[in-house]
């Protein structure tokens, strides 16, 4: 029964969690209001805009009940944008990720996948959290509400691309400690760096953990004020045996 | 039950509680599947979310049982959602007795034991008995005395293994929450809201647990 999966989502984990994220269809059918375990869904009035999550709006588009309103960063122009930005403007960083809402309540602060990053009146010049795996998603089931497909992919392609190159020239900076900040990097980005990155890490750490322990210790000396005697280096040797 | 009644005690401005509900329950899967150790058990939550849970399922078999052909899409949405958080629920509960099952030892007693559910501290306790049982009619029972146990403190390394609670770990940053010493490295972090780091989890298990950082 117990989970045999090593730490960390999978790819069908991270979709899964994508598949909760706002987006704004267009029905075409009346639907009236249900009330689900994660809160009410409006009634869908033809041809009133509406949010809902996107598990629901593919629901909607497989059966025709519902066009689905492409992300405003997920077109042509913002994409071409972003990736100028991500491989001229700052080759070395991520692009910024969408700007948070200012906290409303403290006790509940919302993080992707439900901000409505990717709803019609989303950010259009900034790529969310779940970008890679909403953009997928929507372009395979609901392609036709694009009007561009085979260069919105394209661009995305690229932008993985380029991404995957940053998230790779990310690892000379890894040490025992930690990387570089990783501010505006995706879901998708995590699941597939996380074993290489924190392997690397756990790994280093390792290799490491007698020196860091002489540190740690000549630290604690240097605050009671304990001279260490010659002793000190055999223990490292022994630590590391 | 009156949909529109549910709605009009919902007060449009605010976010109903069980849209909070499942927001927690989902950050809480994610670390719970990330984190290297057991965290807490949320039990309020939990028995929330199953309650409303239960209701549902009347209400899908109330409907199936009517059958009105309007209403059959409605049905679909309704399963739907069922099943995802159903899913939810399962793989959070298996990620935990996955942890449970690895240090089985560690979670027995002192501090781990208390971020068990009933239920998982149940399992344990069973599992841990059978378990001894075995090893003592089957070979534990033929060493000397002083050697039959599994949890032996002596000689300075305690028998029971814990779970690596330096490993790295993803983290975002839910709001500012001031500096952060990073073991292993010179520099500390300044934890601004919106942040990514990978760090090590002994150095933000507090803060998680606090909800200044979430694990992604």
């Amino acid at each position: 029964m117990a989970l045999p999966l090593p730490p960390g989502l999978t790819p069908a984990e991270v979709a899964f969690l994508c598949e909760m994220e706002l987006v704004t269809v267009i029905p075409r059918q009346k639907l009236d209001s249900l009330h689900l375990l994660g809160g009410p869904v409006p009634v869908l009035q033809p041809p009133l805009r509406n949010n809902v999550p996107l598990w629901l709006a593919l629901l909607l588009k497989k059966q025709r009940r519902a066009n689905i309103v492409p992300p405003p960063w997920l077109n042509v122009e913002s994409l071409s944008a972003i990736l100028d930005h991500e491989t001229e403007r700052a080759p070395e960083d991520f692009s910024p990720p969408p700007k948070l809402p200012p906290i409303g309540d403290e006790s509940s602060i919302i993080s992707p996948p439900f901000l409505p990053t990717s709803t019609a009146d989303g950010q259009p010049n900034a790529l969310p959290y779940h970008w890679m795996e909403l953009g997928e998603i929507l372009l395979e089931a609901a392609s036709d509400d694009f009007e561009d497909v085979d260069q919105v992919r394209r661009l995305l392609r690229d932008l993985r691309e380029a991404r995957l190159a940053k998230l790779r020239s990310g690892i000379d900076a890894l040490d025992s400690g930690g990387g570089k900040p990783m501010n505006g990097i995706g879901g998708m980005e995590v699941a597939e760096g996380r074993s290489f990155i924190c392997g690397v890490i756990d790994s280093l750490r390792k290799i490491g953990a007698a020196k860091e322990m002489a540190k740690r210790e000549r630290e604690d000396e240097d605050r009671t004020g304990y001279q260490g005697t010659a002793d000190d280096e055999d223990e490292d040797m022994d630590m590391l045996r | 039950m009156d949909i529109d009644d549910i709605l009009a005690d919902l007060d449009a401005a605010t976010v109903p509680q069980e849209t909070l509900d499942i927001q927690l329950l989902t950050r809480l899967w994610v670390a719970e599947r990330v984190a290297p150790e057991l965290l807490v058990w949320p039990d309020d939550l939990i028995s929330r979310i199953t309650e409303r849970m239960s209701a549902q399922v009347e209400l899908i078999e109330e409907q199936t049982a009517t059958m009105d052909p309007k209403s059959s899409f409605g049905l679909i949405v309704l399963q739907t959602e069922m099943e995802r958080v159903k899913f939810l629920v399962r793989s959070y509960l298996r990620a935990r007795l996955a942890k449970v099952d690895a240090h089985p030892l560690y979670y027995n007693e002192g501090e781990p034991a208390g971020r068990l559910s009933v239920e998982e501290k149940q399992y344990l306790t069973a599992h841990q008995t059978l378990l001894e049982a075995h090893y003592g009619a089957s070979f534990l029972g033929q060493f000397p005395a002083q050697l039959q146990r599994m949890d032996d403190p002596a000689g300075g390394i305690s028998m029971v293994e814990t779970p690596d609670a330096e490993r790295a770990v993803f983290v975002r940053a839910l709001r500012d929450a001031g500096l952060v010493r990073m073991p292993g490295r010179d520099e500390s972090w300044d934890v601004k809201r919106g942040d990514v780091r990978v760090v090590r989890w002994s150095a933000v298990r507090d803060l998680v647990e606090i909800g200044d950082l979430e694990l992604i």
